[in-house]
């Protein structure tokens, strides 16, 4: 029951250039971040096979969550 | 010369002439292009004192040199005047693709001077320029009259235009283009409005010289295919800047209720997913994008349309006026695109408003009959018409801005208008993000984001620290940031895709053929930054640290909800940010620029 964690361009580099991890499922995202030492405020999107997600989204098997950086505004 | 189209154009309203000049190179090299000409043209040619919205004041629309060209987002251009709503410097950077067409055209900048007795709009068409008459377009709306001279003209013509909101000089009134990219802030509309200039319609077919095409090619390509590989293209070119919504009211930073929240409990109803779900029907580019954030939405309530609502609209129109209804949120964003006037700060007077109507300061008397309650949708439509049209006792009121209209009502209600110089405060609360605060008490427009988005670096460092760090980070980002609005082209493909921003380097050096490190550049965004300072204290009398001061609600008053609940600023740490600021900046303990800066940076001929 694992489902894999992608930070994307900018995310990588605040967390000292993480690459792409195995989670297990059953937990939210928040949690999960927390886990694996994100900080949750520097994500802004969370895109659960290619849909957007809270954090509070509950983590399936097999899910892959892509983690996008906080952007800079209009 | 190479990057460049060549000529300044200067249009004198009051007597009709119209006249070229070549594009010194001098100026080319000392302040490249965009906002850099802009400042020098401002400075050195407007008098002193020169009210805002007189024939003294100029209004100058300038490109850079990656405008038009190669690079990705090239579709900038700048506008720069004496703000009518502040009294200090103003620029506001357009996309689209007027400033492809200003390049085509041969042109660097157009300085739009005097003021025309009637109604007037610019042709331009290559070498052909005309002034015609508009008294047929003025009282119209922007995008009316936009599809009105594309059906005239054909639709490679390119339209800037402003609404009733610009003719009535509203003082944050905006210049639309391309049914939905404005000029936004500071009060350009009004400035074009006072000159009873109602548009520019704009066409050119000119080459543009550069230095060496081979290089020019490869390094454009390089960039492309940047963003092309870059992660998550495809993710924030589906959202465009609502993605940042709901991250916004996790962390308090989404305007609510005028600022005296951080998070909204109706975000469900005005996020991303509800955006792209309930109006979204295409996505919208400016000229050259690879990432369009632009999103084309259709409002079946209202059978209207509208390009957006983008983050700053959501925030100011939404949650600040305690609206959770997407499709009510971009129906005031046509409604105020169409009139002319800047979302942010019409978002932001009319929060203000509703707070002193549920505070009891005031009555339905003041207010035109309207229930100026939080969430009451038809009032802020009724608001937008009333702000554009300068109607009855509140719509002359809030049509002077938030300090204006502030400083007459009197009663208290100074604590909780939201800006800093003058200008309404854009779509971040800040009761605790020190450098975010800090960003906007020194931005050089008033209280905007877009020089420095340092809230990022509040939440990486702790947001309730006042460390030199901090300072130096956003220091880092007014410098930087705002090059390319000199450059003439969009920040968010480094912003946002995270792309090697040393690609511009070679790029830029393969159209001037100068070669300039990031590091050159930075040091010409800090000569620029000065000189947009020396602006504010040539014009203001007494200009100085009071004038940095944020909005007094982010040091008095803590959030009694949200993620932000019980957090605020302290006042000494406020000051203590200042003291850091100044003299990182080499300014005095009052903020000013000192003799020894001005000398280093070789500014100190050019502001005597």
């Amino acid at each position: 029951m694992t489902a894999t964690i992608r930070p994307l361009g900018m995310l990588k580099t605040y967390f000292g250039e993480l690459q792409e991890t195995s989670v297990e499922a059953g937990l939210s995202v928040r949690e999960t971040l927390h886990l694996i030492g994100i900080n949750p405020d520097l994500v802004a999107g969370v895109f659960v096979n290619e849909e957007l997600q809270t954090k509070d989204y509950i983590i399936q098997d097999g899910d892959i969550v892509k983690l996008l950086a906080v952007i800079g505004g209009g | 010369m190479n990057g460049y189209g060549g000529s300044i154009l200067r249009v004198n309203l009051t007597d009709g002439k119209l006249t070229k000049e070549p594009t010194p190179a001098r100026l080319a090299k000392d302040f490249i292009g965009g906002r850099g000409f802009g400042v020098y043209f401002l400075f050195k040619e407007v008098p002193k004192g020169a009210d805002p919205l007189g024939p003294e004041n100029k209004l100058i629309i300038s490109t850079g040199p990656l405008s038009g060209m190669l690079a990705p987002g090239g579709g900038k251009c700048d506008w720069t005047t004496k703000s009518p709503l502040t009294g200090g410097y103003a620029d506001a950077s357009m996309g689209g693709h007027f400033t492809a067409e200003l390049k085509y055209a041969g042109l660097d900048s157009i300085i739009l001077e005097g003021a025309s007795p009637n109604p007037v709009y610019l042709f331009i068409d290559n070498d052909k320029i005309l002034l015609l008459d508009a008294s047929s377009l003025w009282g119209k709306g922007a995008i009316d009259v936009e599809v009105e001279l594309k059906h005239k003209y054909g639709e490679e013509y390119q339209v800037a235009v402003i609404g009733p909101g610009g003719e009535n000089q509203v003082l944050y009134a905006c210049i639309n283009h391309d049914f939905g990219r404005q000029a936004g802030r500071g009060g350009v509309g009004a400035v074009m409005g006072s000159k009873k200039l109602k548009a520019i319609v704009l066409h050119g077919t000119k080459s543009v010289p550069v230095a060496d095409l081979e290089g020019y090619r490869k390094a454009g390509m390089a960039l492309y295919k940047a963003c092309k590989d870059a992660e998550g293209l495809a993710e924030w070119s589906r959202y465009g800047t609502t993605i940042v919504t709901s991250w916004c009211n996790e962390v308090g930073a989404l305007p609510t209720r005028n600022f005296s929240a951080g998070s909204f409990e109706q975000i469900d109803k005005i996020n991303a997913q509800a955006m792209r779900k309930e109006i979204v029907i295409t996505d919208k580019g400016c000229f050259g994008c690879p990432s369009p954030c632009g999103k084309y939405s259709n409002m079946k309530r209202y059978n209207t349309q509208v390009e957006g609502p983008e983050y700053e609209t959501i925030g100011l129109m939404g949650s600040n006026l305690g609206i959770g209804d997407i499709q009510a949120v971009a129906e005031a964003n046509r409604l105020a695109d169409d009139l002319g006037i800047d979302s942010i700060s019409a978002g932001s007077c009319i929060g203000w408003a509703m707070e002193c109507y549920e505070k009891g300061i005031f009555t339905k008397a003041d207010t035109d009959g309207l229930e100026l309650k939080f969430g009451n949708i038809d009032a802020v439509f009724a608001m937008i018409k009333k702000i554009a049209y300068r109607e009855g006792k509140i719509g002359n009121l809030l049509a002077l801005g938030i300090k204006r209209a502030a400083q007459q009502v009197g009663k208290g209600s100074e604590k909780f208008a939201i800006q800093v110089k003058g200008m309404e405060q854009s779509a971040y609360a800040t009761h605790n993000a020190t450098a975010m605060l800090l960003a906007y008490m020194t931005c050089d427009v008033g209280a905007h984001h877009n020089r420095s988005w340092a809230i990022t670096y509040d939440l990486q460092v702790g947001r309730e620290k006042v460390v030199p760090e901090k300072v130096a980070r956003v220091i880092w980002l007014q410098n930087f940031r705002p090059m390319f609005d000199v450059m003439g082209s969009c920040r968010l493909q480094w912003v946002e895709l995270g792309i090697d921003r040393d690609l511009y380097c070679p790029l830029l050096e393969a159209i001037t053929g100068i070669k300039r490190s990031w590091q050159d550049l930075e040091a010409v965004g800090n000569r620029i930054w000065n000189l947009t300072r020396m602006y504010w204290v040539r014009e203001n009398d007494g200009f100085g640290r009071e004038w940095d001061l944020p909005a007094q609600r982010f040091y008095t008053e803590a959030p009694k909800t949200g993620a932000t609940a019980g957090q605020i600023t302290k006042f000494e740490d406020v000051q203590r940010l200042l003291d850091m600021y100044y003299d990182q900046r080499g300014w005095d303990t009052n903020g000013l620029p000192t003799q020894g800066t001005l000398d280093t940076l070789n500014l100190t001929t050019l502001v005597v």
